[in-house]
């Protein structure tokens, strides 16, 4: 989504001076990390910290999303159903004693195993195809959720007494963490590499030899177990809420939202866009109710047709504008996530797949260029 | 009336299809447009039609530069063409089919009479001109490409692998009315597979090769060349004085 | 309630589900594009037909006049500042870039719906709302039997246009093949305008008719997307009589789920049949070979 073209030399040159440059992030990513952990126990406000719960539950959510509608490039619409039943599984299984680490795994478990019954049936569906049918398929949940489970689902008076909010947030700061580890991982890894060529240009990578069914899948069970913990994550934060209300499709709309004002396909975005989207939810929540809907939908709409790297590229042309004063630096310096997520580390064995994927979106382009189908219509 | 000149045009980051083609199609002539698979000839059309940018050359129709002009103004510049493959609208009658060909403002005059002298030319669609489309055989099919392709009132023709799928009694007579068109007075280029045929009935043809003219000429020296004969004809062929 | 008399309500409901379907079946048949706010737009024409009422006292049935219109240049609008720039790309990127653009539109106007009106139901309720004819024990409300009837006028004028209108023939050309449509001298991009339009134009009055006959509120917006997207999915692309079949067909599917299963259930069943649907047949259960 975000295009440079990584040629060879070039490449060598990033990958050498990302050494240096790789060593200076981890360690403020660290310092960053380290901060965060400590963030409670420095006496913050309570309601601050509820909002950092949020945000690091929306980092979690777009992520997930991420990861299949991002890297793999299926528009899951139905991601709200993973959402719910890791949810719905945790809580159950909290509420009547479980520990909740194990619930949340439960969750994952099932949302997991949800998803790969589906998914072999739902990927033989196709772009637009597949993204209604999980549509339905999340509608259908949640209809059904509310009308076994109408009753609002609250924690026990023990669960309240004991309710620990530092906990929470340091769950949810887990979460994240692993979230983006997972996303940074696929990055530079041939399985996300699959996941691309997939995305741009399925039939390609096939015939350059990715297992598009193998990596979809792969991708969708990476991404709802990431979406079932979110839900346990969910199930575990809030005191009371109605069971059918992680399955409501505005969880799915706030993981696009996020991720895609953030920048789509890569490994800040939804980080940025999280930030950004709860904050603002929170503020105008204050004056104008669902206000924030309609100028995040007015956003992703802008995004999507002239920015489609949201701000993530926003970010990345701002500083290269800012870069143009120094000499003949290539704009595809490792620094900027807009140009890492897009130039993964060379290898010999991965050369044909990088390739395939440069082809296919050439090939995108040009076709849109020339205006021309890409066959016969049907 | 027609002139390309250095057309070159690619498909992607590096599939390039025509590299520096040139050729001229003059008043009332027929010119055949030969050449092996993937030399480039249907991406030429393409160009013609405005369905392709060129990366760099000209195209020109009497005088005036085509590059930029989208296809529906083309049609209504003077130049038809009839893609490979036909590309009926299936779901749409005959006559509806027909009728679409005149869709253009200087098309529409005149729309009904050219309508008979289409129905006049291929008398079987007449029959069956509430027929759907896709319901036709092969051969009537290409008549209503054909007779679409009329209804526009063009000056020049451009047709791309009529004789495609074909079977060569109604591939001789799509050819003979073919003839007729261009008697009256409208230029043709004729991209062909069926060489012989093709230069048969051409004044002049030239011969594509991997995104180039690689020869041009009268069509009739074209078809006595030993080499031409030899390349395209068949060794047999190439053999027969 | 007798089952007759639910299959007599569900088949009121599904004419207008039909109504609703055939107009994203135009715009998905001829610019292959997925406008999934089209239920939001469903959404405004029954705003459009309350507020009418509430402020002029227009009856429902007459503020089609004017919100038909309406609709129609809506519809341009939204194509030529929106969709107009998804067309370009082909047919696969397409698809996913209308889907999100229509995400993203949809909940745009959801939350100003929400914010201009509140998330309350609202209807419109003329004096003679509240009849009903009664025939062998089954009561048709009126205005819901007037709505069905204009929702088959509305189709039967959208199959005129397109069979003898010319540009009715250019917009089909148009979705049956794109470049021959080019080819032989059609401007395409017009009849995406148009196509579009009047899509939107059915939307507009399908949303009259449900405010009228039912309810309209901004969360009806994504329910009626579904519902039209069932529909398309059951009918398949290609005949405008077809589809309105089809809403019928899902309208009966509903009620027949109801008294199955019990009112609960009745969303349910369309969502599945469609998801069943999707996977066995994607281009439909009547689609063309």
């Amino acid at each position: 989504m975000s295009g440079t073209a990584p040629s060879g030399a070039p490449r060598a040159r990033g990958a050498s001076s990302a050494r240096p440059v790789n060593a200076r992030v981890g360690a403020a990513l660290l310092a960053a990390g380290g901060l965060l952990a400590a963030l409670p126990l420095l006496g913050i406000r309570e309601d601050h910290l509820n909002l950092a719960v949020l945000v690091l539950l929306a980092v979690v959510l777009a992520q997930s999303w991420n990861i299949l509608g991002g890297y793999a490039g299926q528009v899951n619409l139905g991601h709200a159903a993973f959402f719910g039943l890791g949810a719905l599984v945790t809580r159950t299984l909290w509420i009547a004693g479980t520990p909740v680490g194990a619930a949340m795994a439960a969750g994952a478990v099932v949302a997991v195993a949800a998803a790969l019954a589906v998914g072999a049936l739902a990927f033989r569906l196709r772009g637009a195809y597949f993204a209604i049918g999980t549509l339905a398929l999340g509608e259908i949940l949640r209809l059904t959720v509310g009308n076994v489970l109408p009753e609002i689902s609250t924690l026990p008076a023990p669960a309240i007494a004991g309710y620990r909010l530092a906990h929470r947030y340091w769950i949810a700061l887990g979460l994240a963490t692993v979230a983006v580890g997972v996303v940074a991982a696929l990055r530079g890894s041939r399985l996300g590499l699959g996941m691309q060529a997939v995305r741009e240009d399925e039939d390609a990578a096939e015939a350059s030899g990715v297992a598009a069914l193998r990596v979809k899948l792969c991708a969708l069970a990476l991404s709802t177990a990431l979406a079932g913990l979110a839900g346990g994550l969910f199930a575990y934060y809030h005191i009371s809420y109605y069971p059918a209300h992680p399955f409501s499709p505005h969880w799915t709309f706030d993981a696009l939202l996020i991720t895609f004002i953030g920048g789509v396909g890569t490994v800040a975005g939804p980080i940025a866009g999280a930030v950004v989207y709860v904050l603002l939810k929170e503020f105008l929540a204050l004056r104008w109710v669902e206000f924030h809907l309609l100028i995040f939908g007015a956003l992703f709409v802008a995004i999507v047709l002239v920015l489609p790297g949201g701000l993530v590229e926003a970010a990345a042309r701002v500083t290269a504008l800012g870069r143009r004063g120094s000499a003949g630096r290539a704009a595809a310096a490792p620094r900027h996530p807009a140009a890492t997520a897009s130039a993964p580390s060379p290898g010999p064995a991965r050369a044909p797949l990088e390739a395939s994927v440069e082809r296919s979106r050439s090939r995108g382009r040009l076709r849109e260029a020339s205006r021309e189908p890409a066959g016969p219509e049907g | 009336m027609l002139e390309v000149d250095g057309l070159e045009a690619a498909y992607g980051a590096g599939a390039v299809a025509l590299a520096g083609a040139s050729l001229t199609v003059g008043a009332g002539e027929l010119v055949a447009l030969l050449g092996p698979n993937g030399a480039g000839k249907t991406t030429l059309v393409r160009c013609i039609a405005g369905l392709v940018r060129p990366r760099r050359g000209t195209l020109r129709w009497q005088g005036r530069p085509l590059t930029g002009v989208p296809p529906h103004a083309i049609v209504e510049l003077g130049i038809a063409v009839v893609p490979e493959g036909r590309r009926l609208f299936g779901g749409l009658t005959v006559e509806e089919n027909l009728a679409l060909g005149a869709f253009t403002p200087r098309a529409r005059a005149g729309a009904c009479a050219r309508l008979e002298a289409v129905y006049a030319l291929f008398p079987v669609l007449r029959e069956r001109r509430r027929q759907l489309a896709r319901t036709l055989s092969g051969g009537q099919q290409q008549m209503v490409a054909l007779g679409r392709a009329l209804m526009a009132d063009p000056r020049l023709l451009v047709l791309d692998e009529p004789s495609l799928g074909l079977a060569p009694r109604v591939v001789e007579a799509i050819f003979e009315t073919l003839v007729a068109i261009n008697r009256q007075g409208v230029a043709v280029l004729l991209v062909e597979q069926n060489v012989h045929l093709a230069l048969a009935v051409a004044h002049r043809a030239c011969i594509l090769e991997a995104g180039r003219v690689a020869r041009e000429g009268p069509a009739r020296a074209l078809a006595d060349d030993p080499e031409v004969r030899r390349a395209y004809l068949g060794p047999l062929a190439a053999a027969r004085p | 309630m007798t089952v007759l008399q639910q299959a007599v309500l569900g088949l009121l409901l599904g004419g207008l589900y039909g109504l609703a379907a055939a107009g994203l079946s135009l715009i998905f048949g001829v610019l292959r594009v997925l406008n999934v706010a089209h239920g939001e737009l469903i959404m405004l024409g029954g705003y459009g037909a309350f507020w009418l009422f509430a402020l002029a006292g227009v009856d429902p049935f007459l503020a089609l006049l004017v919100v038909v219109p309406a609709a129609l240049l809506a519809g341009l609008a939204l194509y030529a500042g929106l969709f107009r720039f998804v067309v370009a790309a082909e047919e696969e990127t397409r698809i996913k870039n209308s889907l999100l653009i229509g995400f993203g539109l949809g909940l745009a106007l959801h939350a100003a719906a929400v914010r201009l009106w509140t998330a309350d139901e609202r209807a419109v309720t003329p004096a003679w709302a509240g009849g009903a004819l009664t025939v062998g024990g089954i009561a048709i409300p009126l205005v819901r039997l007037g709505a069905l009837a204009v929702a088959l006028v509305l189709i039967g004028a959208l199959h005129l246009l397109l069979a003898r209108w010319r540009w009715g023939h250019a917009i089909r050309a148009t979705a049956e093949d794109r470049e021959a449509a080019l080819l032989a001298g059609i401007d395409v991009r017009r009849a995406y305008a148009l196509a579009f339009a009047l899509g939107t134009a059915l939307a507009g009055a399908a949303g009259v008719l449900v405010s009228t006959g039912y309810s309209v509120s901004p969360a009806i917006g994504l329910e009626w997307t579904l519902k039209a997207l069932i529909v398309i999915v059951l009918a398949g692309l290609g005949s405008i009589f077809g589809t309105f079949v089809g809403g019928l067909v899902l309208g009966l599917a509903e009620a027949a789920s109801a008294a199955a299963f019990g009112g609960a259930y009745r969303e349910i069943v369309g969502l599945v049949v469609f998801f069943v649907v999707l996977l066995v047949r994607p281009r439909g259960l009547f689609a063309r070979a």
